[in-house]
């Protein structure tokens, strides 16, 4: 299993099955998708930046690489993947066995290049999209973090503002006689076109000139340049605007929530930087700050009256939400015009209350945007998440964002794509290593990223399809493995337009010989697929009942994988590289993912969003967390999440990605109380009550959005976030004095999961 | 002594020492009657049957005025006893009622019920019938009072005066520097606007959308709120887009000072004046006031978008009204709606010359005039406005607008004695219902004219009386009454002897009351018909009126023949003829389509139609005051400080001396006009002007009258003209113009005895006139 991790780190690649079976039947007895975990952003210290333009194969378009067969006398190079002979280039003439450029090691399967002809860029644009219908305190707090955001950005950075309530205001940050703002109505829907007519964005403006003396400004300013500007144009303004900035002045009536158009308000904002910025030509975002619920325009998620309580999933899945179909499908259509434009939709939920992030969840996903969630603008995870965000590259802390990115993928013969889970959208590129049948977002080979960062991991999924014979018997090299590459053109944070390419190569087996099948197994992947999956299947396919599909997908893989006598499920045991994958499959039942019905749309929106985006690694212990104990004398040590392991005399460090609980044993805890760790005799307590303090925070520190800390003690109300996540080995059901702790539920503990699967694997 | 009519020298003209009686109105038929400032009649009597009315042939009836000097009206407070009035027809007690019943009752002189006096109110009566108190109670001997009104008459509480602007600043607004004037006047107006600290202003600017303004107190400068969305308008914000000035003063004048700064460089060609109008009703339909709009684009967006259906091929054609009409019924549907919510809206079109020293655009003030129209607004017209040459006026226009005292949401209805009744109302005001006037607001400036007819065929008893009732909210602020905003009721009653003979109606005719009333019957029927058979019209009711006095003159001189080529006419009458001449000169009425633009028309028309006996009668028959005689006072006060005026000369270039200057006053500018001869020229250039002619003739437009300079010529010139203006409500500006050169075309309309191409003089027209009534019916 340490192999998979390595190569993560290497290449940012993970693969579900890392030995693929050559037939297409066999591939299906696989049971678990052969998929790829692929970060094309990762952060890499040694990454190989070429300064210059990638050699491509003529008829695949696949970058030249380490598997290429190179005939240095005759100049030419044979693409791995389509066969293709290809001439070096001209400025390749002085190359040899000796003289090879970077992109014919193999060490540097992960290589980028720095396009030398590329279009000039803009700086990065930031459109912040402000509720006002909000408390006053949040308002300010809101607009405390927007301020100081604004000192941190480079003054050549552009930004613009969107401010609504019951209507939106898109301020004109260029005009300095006065606040200037174009109004529109938040119960309307407007297309684009007449959001760009309505700011007098449609017809092109004059030139900006120079200065008396001065030549006319190189760069063309566009006629969106009156609301998104560079800082150094616009502080003053900006500054002044959200000094003044009211809050929504509409009354609310009581018994009502306030009005609030979120959605038009995306609309609009949507509609003005595809006016003002052009598509490519810059980094761009557009950040929400939103405080309630939109009740207001497409997009409502609720009505104003109160007595109409925001819908749930009980209410989702009973049809009952009557406007969550169309706000969908509003968004939908948001989602495919940014995706169209090219720039990210990042989600500031700050409220008690759901926001609609059920709804918009399609804008953020396919816009590669970003979400965090809390209940108000003053709590730190909103604010120190938000600066995160602005950290430039390089920088400790950075998120390495990048923008306007397409990702490709060219799989050799044998290998067909069937398809994306991750924050992308399709593009309409058509290839014939193009699979008939479709997993996730399918049909094609491209897809577009308006915003990734370094942890943007995208899962692609494969085909297997039968070799051809004259291939394999042309070529034996390929008939014994197979080469995918991904592509990823971008723009970096510099400004510069990158290409960074990924090759690798596996081998194909017999399909039946199970034993190498399993030692290409990597479970963490798996689970992840699975997972991404799972949800994926949750939300576009109706009645879909995702843990029995669970259930039975990992019943067929212990059966076809599994070590037993038929019938006796005594005898079962499975390949250590698959062991814990039933452990995995245990913990991704009881998760938020699956158990929908604890947590709210917009939660599990959320979570769902985070499960399709982050790495391999982050994904798993977001389906099963960490846990860490700290005991007196020794080190830290990891555990078993299990109920088992809560000792009075341990703390617990909880790591479930999206929160991270610090849990003070009841002895320890008094202790505490009793003022031990102040007492210099007792600095070994001392520096035990520090010790999972500062794991915890390195935790957070790494991680974007920032977890929710709880630092709770055994038998304190908080003590659920940890309870819930453990393994109830020990129930009120099991009256096992033995444990620690009971845990309230109804729940199967994991024994009891495993009981079953092996005895339904092992059924004939 | 000449007989008037043997030679053009002497016909009656309202000029010399004539001039001032000539426009004066009759003697009060009643001791106890209200000063015809306020209402007068146009004959002082009342004709006891139909059939004799009818042949009086002259249209009867009053011109009202009412808030035409309320300064001067004695207010009754709430502890006088309260509001008594009549229990049938709703009269207000006056001096003409008649008190029985040892004054516990009175009986009503309009509708002769007997109603019983409110306990508070009595008092008993002294030997001759009059109460002991009669000398504590104005509204007994008074003909014109004023109440403060009770709870009960208010629909709700008086309503902060409140103003609305409502300004273009397309690139035409821009480019002819209305905005800044605009901008700085009202401006210089905050101070005087009425209502003191509860006064509330707000504003509107536009071109292809709209721009609404966040003017609240805590804020450091205003914001801008545009909205775009011109089909359907709507309000950005709850409120704060009309505030309490007192309290957003520094944000107010924040903006005054930056709106021309803020659309210096606007290139915006289009205006959507409708969707501004709409959406400043939005902001004002709660609570009313005065809407302001400043039109300088030719509004071609939105609802109430202009067309160019200024077509020549229409005149002379029955359509040819349909010029002179809206055309879009939008006008006519939003200023009926603003009625309803007591809004008034004035309108100020400063159109843009169409090129340069080209004549203006047409605007169609034909359709933007009917907004005030029905709103008891006001039109105004700088037509190709130039800041440099107009500047001035509509600063002062503005000023004069926003400080004059003005009532607000009044309606006023006129009661008349039993047999009579008001048969048609003239001027600018919404009909409520059958006989109350829907004003929304009403100013000095505003004058109404009624017509009476007679309800049944004989009005019985010796005296006919009207009443009129103006209720309205004042402004505060207006010194006499130290109270917060409060409901007022403005009475005005009249006594007019009832008449058995036509002679008793030519005795007793006033000539500047009726040319005032024909002029406005003219107005209204240029309206539906074409000019031509308007100005037909006009003359022949003087015709007929000229023949029924002549065959009543003959009777009367028994036998004696009357020359047959002799004019004759009632001595009140005698300057009628000549007026009418003049009314038929002025814009409204001359000529055809390509002698008057259309909405020069349209404006003059508007004018007229509002106008009050004296500004009239300046516009029929301007003054033209001799300046270069530095004998006599004129220029100079007089004991009691009043400017002493020259004797108008007659409006005739044959009276003119080309070795004189004269400062002629048409009502609407001056002209100070230069006569040719040399010599003079040089002395007045020199000493009216400061300039040493002997360098070239300066032209006219490069001479400024104003300001007075060191030469006795010039400051008492300037005197007189300030003197002249202060009695206006218009500013008029003041131009030079030489005789013999070219700008003198614009001047020779106002010689309203001379002969044009297409008008008569005034010989001609007294012959023609005579003709007529010898002319076999
Ligand atoms: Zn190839
Ligand atoms: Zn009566």
């Amino acid at each position: 299993m340490a192999d998979f991790v390595a190569l993560e780190e290497q290449d940012g690649l993970r693969l579900s099955w890392n030995i693929w079976p050559n037939s297409r039947i066999e591939a299906t007895k696989a049971v678990i998708p052969f998929a790829s975990l692929y970060t094309p952003n990762k952060r890499k210290a040694d990454l190989q930046v070429c300064p210059y333009d990638p050699v491509l194969c003529k008829t695949c378009g696949a970058v030249l690489n380490g598997y290429a067969q190179v005939d240095f006398n005759a100049a030419l190079w044979g693409c791995p993947f389509c066969h293709t002979r290809n001439h070096f280039p001209s400025q390749y003439r002085g190359i040899s066995e000796q003289q090879q450029p970077a992109e014919l090691y193999q060490e540097y399967n992960t290589i980028e290049y720095i396009q030398q002809q590329a279009k000039p860029v803009m700086p990065p644009a930031y459109v912040f999209v402000v509720d006002t219908s909000v408390a006053e305190d949040e308002l300010r707090a809101c607009v405390a973090s927007l301020s100081q955001a604004l000192t941190t950005l480079p003054e050549y950075a552009q930004v613009g503002l969107v401010t609504f309530g019951t209507h939106v205001h898109v301020h004109e940050l260029g005009f300095a006689e006065c606040a200037k703002s174009y109004v529109f109505q938040g119960s309307r829907e407007y297309t684009p076109q007449q959001v760009v007519e309505q700011l007098g964005l449609a017809s092109k403006m004059p030139a900006r000139k120079g200065g008396p003396g001065q030549p006319a400004l190189p760069m063309p300013s566009s006629p969106g340049s009156r609301f998104i500007l560079p800082i150094s144009e616009c502080e003053f303004t900006v500054n002044a605007v959200l000094d003044e900035l009211q809050r929504d002045v509409f009354p609310t009536l009581s018994e009502h929530r306030p009005s609030r158009c979120t959605g038009t308000a995306l609309q609009v904002a949507a509609s003005l930087m595809g006016a003002a910025l052009q598509p490519g030509m810059c980094a761009a975002r557009l950040m929400l700050f939103v405080g309630g619920p939109s009740t207001e325009g497409a997009g409502k998620v609720v009505e104003k009256e109160l007595s109409e309580p925001i819908r749930s999933h009980e209410d989702l899945a009973k049809d009952r939400a009557p406007h969550y179909k169309k706000a969908r499908r509003f968004f939908d259509g948001v989602a495919s015009q940014l995706v169209q434009q090219q720039h990210s939709l990042d989600v500031f939920a700050c409220a008690l209350d759901q926001v609609g992030l059920a709804e918009m969840k399609p804008v953020v996903d396919m816009s590669g945007g970003m979400v965090v969630q809390t209940d108000t603008f003053l709590n730190p995870v909103f604010k120190e998440s938000f600066k995160r965000v602005f950290v430039a590259p390089g920088d400790p802390g950075s998120l390495n964002i990048a923008s306007n990115a397409t990702f490709e993928v060219i799989p050799s013969r044998g290998v067909k794509i069937a398809g994306l889970l991750g924050p992308a959208a399709a593009m309409d590129k058509k290839s014939s290593s193009i699979a008939d049948t479709h997993v996730g977002i399918g049909g094609t080979n491209q897809w577009r990223l308006a915003g990734l960062d370094a942890s943007t991991t995208l899962c692609t999924f494969y085909e297997i399809t039968p070799q051809s014979k004259e291939a394999a018997g042309q070529d034996p090299h390929t008939s014994q493995q197979f080469y995918i590459q991904f592509i990823t053109r971008y723009l970096h944070a510099d400004g510069s337009h990158r290409i960074r390419a990924t090759t690798f190569t596996r081998r194909w087996t017999d399909g039946s010989n199970l034993g190498e099948l399993m030692a290409g197994f990597d479970q963490e992947a798996a689970a992840v697929v699975v997972a991404r999956l799972a949800t994926f299947k949750m939300e576009t396919e109706e009645d879909f009942d995702a843990t029995r599909w669970i259930d039975r997908t990992l019943i067929r893989l212990a059966s076809r994988f599994g070590d037993y006598r038929p019938n006796d499920p005594a005898s079962f045991t499975l390949n250590e590289n698959m062991a814990f994958y039933p452990q995995f499959m245990f913990n991704l039942r009881r998760s938020q993912f699956v158990q929908v019905f604890g947590n709210s749309p917009d939660e599990t929106a959320n979570c769902r969003l985070s499960l399709n985006k982050e790495t391999a690694q982050e994904a798993t212990v977001m389906i099963q967390p960490s846990l860490f104990s700290y005991r007196a004398a020794g080190a830290c040590a990891q555990v078993l999440l299990d109920v088992t392991s809560i000792a009075p005399d341990r703390i617990l460090l909880l790591d479930s990605y999206f929160y991270v609980v610090v849990f003070h044993g009841s002895s320890i805890a008094q202790w505490r109380k009793d003022g031990f760790h102040l007492n210099p005799d007792h600095a070994h307590f001392k520096e035990l009550l520090e010790a999972p303090k500062r794991d915890a925070s390195s935790i957070l520190q790494r991680r974007f959005p920032v977890p929710r800390l709880v630092d709770c003690d055994q038998n304190g109300s908080q003590a659920r976030f940890l309870l819930a996540r453990l393994n109830p080995s020990s129930t009120y059901q099991s009256q096992q004095s033995m444990s620690a702790e009971v845990i309230m539920t109804d729940d199967v503990s994991l024994s009891v999961f495993t009981e079953h699967l092996t005895k339904l694997a092992t059924q004939s | 002594q000449q007989d008037p009519m043997q030679s053009p020298a002497y016909y009656p003209r309202p000029t010399g020492e004539e001039a001032a009686a000539a426009r004066a109105p009759l003697p009060p038929a009643h001791p106890g009657n209200c000063d015809a400032r306020f209402m007068r009649p146009t004959v002082n009597a009342v004709p006891n049957q139909q059939a004799m009315r009818a042949r009086f042939q002259l249209p009867t009836g009053l011109i009202v005025h009412p808030m035409a000097d309320p300064q001067d009206l004695p207010v009754i407070g709430l502890d006088a006893g309260g509001i008594v009035r009549c229990r049938r027809c709703r009269t207000y007690i006056n001096p003409f009622v008649t008190w029985t019943d040892s004054g516990r009752r009175f009986q009503c002189n309009v509708c002769g019920m007997f109603t019983d006096v409110p306990m508070d109110y009595f008092c008993a009566l002294d030997q001759n019938g009059q109460r002991h108190d009669i000398a504590q109670h104005p509204e007994l001997t008074q003909g014109s009072v004023e109440y403060l009104a009770p709870q009960e008459y208010m629909v709700r509480p008086p309503m902060p005066p409140r103003f609305f602007f409502v300004i273009d600043v397309s690139t035409q607004a821009v480019q002819s520097g209305s905005l800044p004037v605009v901008c700085q006047a009202i401006k210089d107006s905050l101070d005087s606007l009425p209502g003191s600290s509860r006064t509330q202003i707000g504003f509107l600017t536009f071109d292809s959308s709209l721009h609404f303004y966040n003017l609240k107190s805590s804020l450091s400068q205003p914001q801008m709120l545009v909205v775009a969305e011109i089909e359907e308008p709507f309000l950005p914000l709850p409120d704060d887009l009309v505030v309490n000035l007192h309290e957003s003063r520094a944000v107010v004048e924040a903006l005054l000072d930056s709106l021309p700064q803020m659309f210096a460089s606007n290139m915006v060609v289009e205006s959507a004046m409708g969707p501004a109008l709409q959406a400043a009703f939005l902001a004002m339909q709660d609570f009313g006031g005065k809407m302001l709009l400043f039109q300088s684009a030719v509004p071609s967006l939105g609802l109430g978008k202009i067309k160019n259906r200024d077509n020549a091929a229409l005149w002379g054609t029955d359509s040819e009204h349909k010029l002179r009409n809206p055309d879009d019924p939008f006008y006519k549907k939003f200023a009926a709606e603003c009625s309803r919510v007591q809004i008034a809206v004035d309108v100020f079109v400063l159109g843009a010359a169409s090129g340069q020293g080209m004549p203006a655009v047409y605007m169609d003030l034909a359709s933007l005039a009917t907004l005030p129209k029905y709103t008891c607004g006001q039109l105004y017209s700088l037509p190709a406005f130039s800041a440099k040459r107009d500047g001035p006026k509509l600063a002062h226009d503005v000023r004069h607008n926003l400080s004059r005292p003005t009532a607000w949401e009044a309606v006023m209805r006129i009661r008349c004695s039993k047999g009579l009744r008001i048969s048609s109302f003239h001027g600018h005001f919404f009909i409520r219902s059958s006989d109350l006037l829907a004003l929304p607001q009403v100013d000095p400036d505003k004058a109404f004219a009624v017509q009476i007819q007679h309800d049944e065929s004989v009005v019985t008893g010796p005296v006919a009386y009207v009443q009129c009732a103006l209720l309205y909210t004042s402004s505060n602020g207006e010194r006499r009454i130290r109270r917060a905003i409060s409901h007022l009721t403005q009475v005005h009653t009249m006594a007019m002897p009832v008449v058995t003979e036509v002679q008793d109606l030519f005795r007793a005719v006033d000539g500047g009351a009726t040319l005032t009333l024909l002029a406005k019957l003219a107005m209204e029927k240029a309206c539906t018909s074409k000019l031509d058979d308007t100005r037909n019209a006009i003359q022949t009711k003087l015709v007929l009126a000229l023949r029924e006095y002549r065959l009543l003159h003959a009777a009367a001189s028994r036998g004696t023949t009357l020359p047959h080529n002799k004019l004759i006419f009632p001595p009140t009458l005698r300057y009628l003829p000549v007026w009418i001449l003049g009314l038929l000169k002025t814009p409204a009425l001359r000529g055809s389509m390509r002698d008057v633009a259309t909405d020069e028309r349209a404006a003059f028309c508007f004018d007229i139609s509002s106008a009050g006996v004296d500004q009239l009668l300046t516009w029929v028959y301007p003054s033209l005051y001799p300046v270069h005689d530095p004998s006599g006072d004129w220029g100079k006060p007089d004991a009691q400080g009043r400017i002493t005026r020259p004797l108008p000369s007659p409006m005739t270039m044959e009276a003119v001396d080309s070795s004189g200057a004269y400062l002629l006053d048409s009502g609407r500018i001056f002209v100070l006009w230069l006569g040719a001869n040399g010599l003079t020229l040089k002395l007045l250039t020199l000493q009216v002007f400061e300039v040493d002619a002997s360098r070239g003739q300066p032209d006219g437009f490069s001479l400024q009258v104003e300001p007075p300079r060191q030469s006795d010529l010039s400051r008492r010139i300037c005197a007189l003209l300030n003197d002249l203006r202060a009695h206006r409500s218009n500013y008029a500006g003041c131009f030079v113009v030489r005789q013999g050169t070219q700008p003198e075309a614009h001047v020779l309309p106002w010689f309203v005895e001379d002969r044009t191409q297409i008008s008569q003089s005034y010989q001609e027209f007294a012959a023609m006139l005579q003709k007529s009534v010898m002319a076999k019916s």
